[in-house]
């Protein structure tokens, strides 16, 4: 949610939305106190744009207009363009100060050190989550190949055409099977990428999700009870979205020790789609409710978790300009509301 | 509950011996049957480690099981909460393991509890036979 411009707050304007200038929005937005009054490019698919949108930050290629805003303190010049500094010269107002030249240089690979450094640890944690799946991935996987070995051995010398299509019918199916599986983990490795942004629909992702989740532990015994109201799709990098699910739903089913329900909901409120995952395990402690969110916080066991999972989580969901808020009770089970806005919505 | 086993024996073309297939997914219960049907065993099948339990139970003489065929990854009773109830409830019927879960620690914890075999999926209707056949000649010991 776009922070409202105050009189104590640190108005910037940004100047270029390329890959730098679309890790410095997303950096800036995250920072208390700063407020982005809008973001400047020529070319109007620019990366960085589409993060200022989810921010419902004001976006133009009118660098002139922006520049001149005179409750601008700051003018970010990430460009490189040599034309640019006289034009914002030209244009902004005498009070506003410029960085740009050698000194934006400096700042934009920085902030792509930082990014790089984030990326990394994304990845991190989606590897080492994929290690806590690997007992259940060589379970789900081995399965179905020794059903398809086994149908496969009892075709050899069968003569009864039903015997032979029934067996065939059920190896095919296996396959399939396999290769959505194969899918799925291959959507959960990805390294994420904001280009990679396309038309996302959350309940499919929420599924999705699950099915990644039964690769952690045994769902049998965990009721999931689907309320899906409708929601538009969603402009975003799948994988990430993957990722943010992925890592409720598998805290929820843990937090439950794999018995009890899990519900799924997803719904239209106040220009956000909500998304509430709930458990009916035994609930955050108080005391470490504040903490849930921060990096390298766990109550795992050793080697069970990195304590990276709800900080990445938060990540991305400030990345698409949303909220994420836990609602629990010791004793009575946890939630957690996701809220992303809706381009054109509020 | 109603015991049915498959595979049809009589005076003349006994049975090698009966065996309990434990294991969630239907096919692998399926595949096993079918494998062991053709081999000369009985076969019983039970979904989970809770429903082996009430199927060695609710026989008039569950010592007429030789033989389980367990998986481990299971609801409710898992493979290795089932495996210690039948060695202490049933320790003269031969126990192998049939499971995808290729764990080493695992694998040499049950061995040394006395399992037969532990078998990761997928597994050779050869290699099966020969296992089971392996078992049923350690009951045999056993009963001897």
């Amino acid at each position: 949610m776009k922070p409202a411009a105050s009189d104590q707050s640190l108005n910037i304007v940004i100047v270029g939305a390329g890959r730098g200038g679309s890790a410095l929005i997303e950096l800036l937005t995250r920072c208390k106190g700063i407020c982005v009054l809008g973001v400047a490019d020529s070319n109007s698919d620019a990366p960085g744009l589409q993060v200022a949108r989810y921010h419902y930050i004001p976006t133009t290629k009118d660098v002139a207009w922006l520049v001149a805003k005179d409750d601008a303190h700051l003018i970010i010049d990430v460009t490189g363009n040599p034309e640019i500094p006289p034009l914002i010269a030209r244009h902004k107002s005498p009070a506003t100060e410029v960085l740009g030249g050698t000194a934006a240089r400096l700042i934009w690979s920085l902030i792509q050190e930082e990014r790089e450094m984030y990326e990394h640890l994304a990845h991190t944690e989606k590897l080492s989550t994929l290690g806590v799946f690997t007992a259940g991935i060589a379970h789900e996987f081995n399965n179905p190949l020794h059903i398809i070995m086994g149908f496969a051995q009892h075709l050899q010398g069968e003569t009864d055409p039903a015997v032979i299509e029934e067996h065939s019918r059920e190896i095919i199916a296996l396959t399939k099977r396999l290769s959505e599986m194969t899918k799925g983990l291959n959507l959960y490795a990805r390294t994420g990428q904001i280009v990679e942004t396309s038309a996302v629909q959350i309940p499919q992702v929420l599924d999705d999700a699950v099915k990644m989740a039964a690769f952690s532990t045994i769902l049998d015994e965990v009721t999931v009870v689907r309320e899906y109201g409708p929601v538009p799709d969603m402009q975003a990098n799948p994988s990430e979205l993957h990722q943010v699910f992925v890592n409720l739903i598998i805290n929820a089913v843990q937090a439950m020790n794999a018995r009890g329900r899990l519900t799924l909901s997803t719904a239209v409120e106040g220009g956000y789609l909500t998304v509430l995952i709930r458990d009916t395990g035994p609930g955050i402690a108080p005391q470490d409710l504040a903490r849930i969110f921060a990096p390298f916080f766990t109550t795992k066991e050793r080697g069970v978790g990195t304590g990276l999972g709800l900080y990445i989580v938060r990540t991305i969901v400030s990345k698409y300009g949303g909220m994420i808020e836990p609602i629990s009770q010791t004793g009575s089970g946890t939630t957690f509301r996701v809220q992303f806005p809706i381009a054109g919505a509020g | 509950m109603a015991l049915w086993p498959f595979g049809v024996h009589d005076r003349e073309h006994p049975s090698l011996g009966v065996v309990l297939v434990v294991d969630d997914e239907e096919s692998v219960r399926k595949i096993s049957r079918l494998t062991l049907t053709k081999a000369g065993y009985e076969v019983i099948e039970a979904e989970n480690g809770e429903k082996a339990i009430e199927v060695l139970n609710a026989g008039e003489n569950p010592l007429t099981v030789d033989v389980i065929l367990c998986d481990i990854r299971m609801p409710k009773v898992n493979g290795v909460e089932a495996i210690h109830y039948f060695q202490t409830q049933y320790p003269s019927v031969q126990i192998i393991v049939q499971t995808g879960f290729p764990d080493l620690n695992l694998a040499t914890s049950l061995l040394k509890q006395g399992i037969v075999d532990y078998l990761v999926k997928p597994v050779e209707r050869e290699k099966l036979v020969a296992a089971v056949a392996k078992a049923v000649e350690q009951r045999t010991i056993c009963n001897s």
